[in-house]
């Protein structure tokens, strides 16, 4: 029994964590997040997928199959809740762009279209077809972003190489923090002759400073600029994780970093504490309730053996595909491999179905029958489930 | 058109050997290959060079073939041999008639042994199972396949030999009844050659009857399936064997920084398209945990498959009929050459050159059991040391390859495949199975102009679904979890397509 008792306890700082947590904080309840650490936000390119598809991502949730954990939460709330994201990123001073009403087309890094819906203001101007005449700038040594692969494809595209005396994504992202840095870059730009109409770079522009320092760039060389997401480590990824941790803080809301669960105190139907491995001893955290947003395997909420999938924290009973051997297809590029509709199994109110638990709910990647790859709906789906069950958490509380 | 003394089809271990031994012996040859070298049978198997003792029971003129094997290929192949040394452990219930019969074989034989005891096995191998009766120390060695093959060849293009990578023989050219050359097309252009040769050796492997067949003529083989699993993990660095009757998962091999552990033997159809069962791979880990406790919890990032071309015989369980070789002449200018093991491939190459060389009524002694291989300066491998000294700029974190390795190997080699700065360089061998680094060495290539931007977006597209081949057997606990992320960028952030 520990002397701190919190309204809610959520498992897992990634964006349906950090996302519920914030919602029940602005409400008033006392809530503090457990987390390992960084959550898989910090690798995703920051951007919001809702639902791919060829109408509006509204109307894609729609038709999507009828197990998707999408159905359970109204359209409005939907509206709502991406309304409340840009609102709270704007607060944090990363403006995002986009409607539920409409998907958006980026350029990736290999010259590739990736369909999404709200993005960081930095990628407001990405080229969106392969005719579009952009210039790229790289950085000498850059290990994780070759312009070649997008000149592959857009064949109206240039680029040239700036030496920012480093070679990481983080790296360089750090350099462009400091005015000195930022400042000579953008005198060697000046003297470049550019004829294209936009300027590409890895997104690699600050730290946290991106949307001021694009635009700084776009204001000297008067056309629009735009950052290409990169492969893991991702600086939009980051700071938008970063602004949700503080956006959650800022409401009052506490994070035990770096506590892994390892066990849980229950009494008749409720949960009451999870226990945590903190360094020296282990911690009892109470709490009224509980929401579960630990990941899919990345970030490490379900974990398979090779006879079965296990969820760690409440033993959760998991939905599991079926035998080993059929988790996945033999075509690497086929989005249906059945391991993506692992997961835990909610009822309308996000709470995990044929368990004991009155007090526990459940958000986010580690949901069933997500498919996040197929139906490109990752961080738009951590939104959302983050958002509604909140909700069901509240209400419960009341 | 090409004209040539000797056509040899096969890249494998014994194609290779093959390709040395004529080039020692002044004879002018062209090796064509469908795909890459060490890529059927020799790329996948242990890369156990046997001392012999597996076979002392079973075929004792087998075991002795491969014991003066293992002394003259440690001598000749220092680089791409290590001298690992072999144990042969007994765990309780295990025969103990069959140690004594094994150890009089050995004796027969000529393969030394020592006994000894378990706690002398422990400080030898501190992961192996503690309650092993007793262990029998043989010379095993552990052999690398890609750089054996490499090796072999260095001394053939030296000598201006040619060599067809990536070229599949779609027809042989026939003249009154005899063959004359083959036509083989270039997988990557279509582009098909007309090479000519006097004489055709088909060295195969598994696929020997296919090509047989183009010939109008047949090889007697049947095929034998074996799956093995990789560890991310060296667990034992002395090949580890069961002393018992040959049976699965009986044998794990350390490598570089991993182990190699099998196989199964399941009779095949085909040498082509095989596919891994979860209950081989289940047993082989389950079998391997006996004598390494530590296999039940390790990190597997692979599992692969090889088939064996065995020779036929009456016998139904694939692993009884004899694993020597034999050389078959189609009496039309084409012979095969089947069977065998990795372990004896200089051995069968030397009798097959014998051969052509008779048939051209040529004399010149076989030199490659005394000539040490060739290249083995600049063949050998990427060692610690120097990966160390290019800390900077990291491109493959798991097996810390640099940039500057990279690029060494691509301007030394100017290759086009990312495969062969795999081989050279272990990049791409660690826990991601090449996941981040094939996407920046196929970007590095692009950068020195080797490739096209197309032509790395295909390679990368290639890479990644022959990569799945091999780890989607292997898709649990960390490994799953390590693919999923792997999946994560390249269809969800990089939005790559099923089609470049």
């Amino acid at each position: 029994m520990s002397l701190i008792e919190y309204d809610v306890i959520i498992i897992g700082a990634g964006l349906a964590g950090l996302t519920a947590g914030s919602s029940l904080a602005r409400q008033g309840f006392r809530v503090a997040i457990v987390t390992t650490g960084e959550p898989t936000a910090c690798l995703s390119t920051g951007c919001v997928d809702l639902c791919s598809g060829l109408a509006s991502p509204l109307e894609n949730i729609r038709q999507l199959s009828s197990y998707h954990p999408f159905h359970f939460i109204d359209p409005e709330l939907i509206r709502q809740t991406l309304n409340n994201f840009s609102e709270a990123v704007k607060e944090m001073g990363i403006p995002y762009v986009g409607s539920p009403d409409e998907n958006r087309r980026i350029l990736t890094a290999l010259g590739t279209f990736k369909t999404t819906c709200l993005v960081p203001v930095t990628m407001q101007a990405s080229a969106n077809n392969v005719q579009e005449k952009i210039h790229i700038v790289t950085f000498r040594g850059l290990k994780d972003f070759y312009p070649s692969y997008i000149i592959s494809r857009l064949k109206n595209a240039s680029f040239s190489v700036y030496d920012a005396g480093v070679s990481t994504t983080m790296g360089i992202a750090a350099n462009f923090e400091q005015e000195d840095f930022l400042e000579a870059f953008i005198c060697w730009l000046g003297n470049i002759e550019i004829s294209e109409n936009k300027i590409a770079f890895p997104a690699v522009l600050g730290s946290e400073s991106a949307a001021e320092i694009s635009k700084k760039i776009e204001h000297q060389l008067g056309r629009p600029v735009f950052e290409i997401p990169t492969i893991p480590p991702s600086m939009p990824g980051r700071r938008l994780f970063n602004r949700l941790k503080n956006y959650f803080r800022k409401n009052k809301g506490f994070i035990y970093w770096n506590w892994p669960v390892v066990g849980v105190e229950k009494s008749g139907k409720l949960i009451e504490a999870v226990v945590t491995s903190s360094v020296g001893r282990p911690n009892s955290l109470n709490a009224k309730a509980f929401i579960l947003a630990s990941g899919s395997f990345v970030g490490g909420g379900l974990v398979a053996t090779r006879d079965t999938i296990l969820e760690k924290v409440f033993n959760l009973p998991v939905h599991i595909p079926g035998r080993r051997e059929f988790w996945f297809e033999q075509n690497y590029f086929s989005v249906n491999h059945n391991i993506e509709k692992a997961g835990i199994e909610v009822d309308s109110s996000f709470r995990p179905v044929n368990c004991l638990w009155e007090n526990v709910f459940v958000c986010g990647g580690i949901l069933a029958n997500t498919e996040i790859l197929k139906n490109g709906c990752g961080n738009g789906l951590a939104l959302c489930t983050g958002e509604a069950a909140a909700i069901s958490c509240a209400e419960y509380l009341r | 058109m090409i004209k040539t003394d000797v056509i040899i089809i096969g890249g494998g271990a014994t194609g290779c050997g093959i390709a040395r031994d004529l080039a020692l012996r002044g004879i002018t040859h062209c090796l064509i290959e469908k795909g890459d070298f060490a890529a059927g049978a020799t790329g996948a198997c242990h890369g156990l060079l046997h001392s012999g003792g597996r076979y002392v029971v079973s075929d004792p003129i087998a075991a002795k073939e491969c014991l003066d094997e293992n002394l003259i290929l440690r001598k000749i192949g220092e680089k791409c041999v290590e001298q690992t040394g072999g144990l042969f452990v007994r765990l309780p219930g295990d025969s103990k008639r069959f140690r004594d019969l094994f150890l009089r074989q050995c004796d027969d034989v000529g393969v030394p042994t020592e006994v000894i005891s378990s706690s002398k096995a422990l400080e030898l191998v501190p992961n192996l199972n503690p309650e092993i009766e007793e262990a029998i120390k043989v010379p095993d060695c552990s052999i690398d396949p890609f750089r054996l093959c490499m090796l072999n060849m260095t001394t053939s293009l030296a000598k201006d030999n040619l060599v067809f990578t990536g070229h599949r023989v779609t027809e042989f050219i026939q003249s009154r009844g005899r063959c004359v050359g083959v036509k083989a097309t270039d997988a990557a252009t279509g582009e098909v050659r007309e090479i000519y040769g006097n004489i055709i050796v088909n060295a195969t492997g598994a696929w020997a009857n296919l090509v047989a067949a183009l010939a109008g003529t047949e090889v007697p083989i049947t095929l034998s399936k074996g799956s093995l699993v990789i560890t991310n993990h060296r667990l034992t660095n002395m090949v580890i064997n069961r002393l018992r009757p040959p049976s699965d998962g009986d044998i794990i091999v350390p490598n570089e920084a991993v182990c190699v552990a099998g196989t199964t033997s399941l009779a095949a159809q085909s040498p082509e398209k095989i596919n891994i069962e979860a209950s081989e791979v289940d047993t082989i880990i389950g079998e391997a945990g006996r004598m390494i406790p530590h296999f039940q919890n390790t990190r597997i990032i692979r599992a692969f498959s090889g088939v064996r071309p065995l020779l036929k015989s009456q016998k139904t369980d694939s692993r009884e009929i004899s694993r020597g070789f034999q050389i078959i002449d189609h009496e039309n200018g084409m012979y095969s050459i089947v069977g065998g093991k990795l372990t004896t491939f200089r051995l069968m190459a030397e009798k097959m050159v014998d051969i052509i060389m008779k048939s051209f009524n040529l004399r010149r002694e076989c030199e490659t059991a005394h000539k040490p291989l060739d290249g083995q300066e600049e063949l050998s491998g990427y060692p610690l040391a120097k990966r160390l000294i290019d800390m900077k700029n990291i491109v493959c974190e798991c097996e810390l390859v640099s940039r500057q390795a990279v690029e060494r190997v691509i301007k030394q080699t100017g290759t086009r495949h990312v495969g062969d700065i795999q081989h050279r360089t272990r990049l791409g061998m660690g826990p991601c199975q090449g996941g981040f680094c094939t996407f920046r060495a196929l970007g590095i290539m692009q950068d020195l102009s080797v490739l096209s931007p197309e032509q790395s977006m295909q390679a990368l597209h290639d890479f990644l679904q022959r990569r799945f081949r091999g780890i989607r057997y292997a898709l649990w606990g960390d490994q799953l979890r390590e693919e999923q992320l792997v999946e994560y960028i390249y269809l969800g952030i990089l939005a790559m397509e099923k089609q470049p």
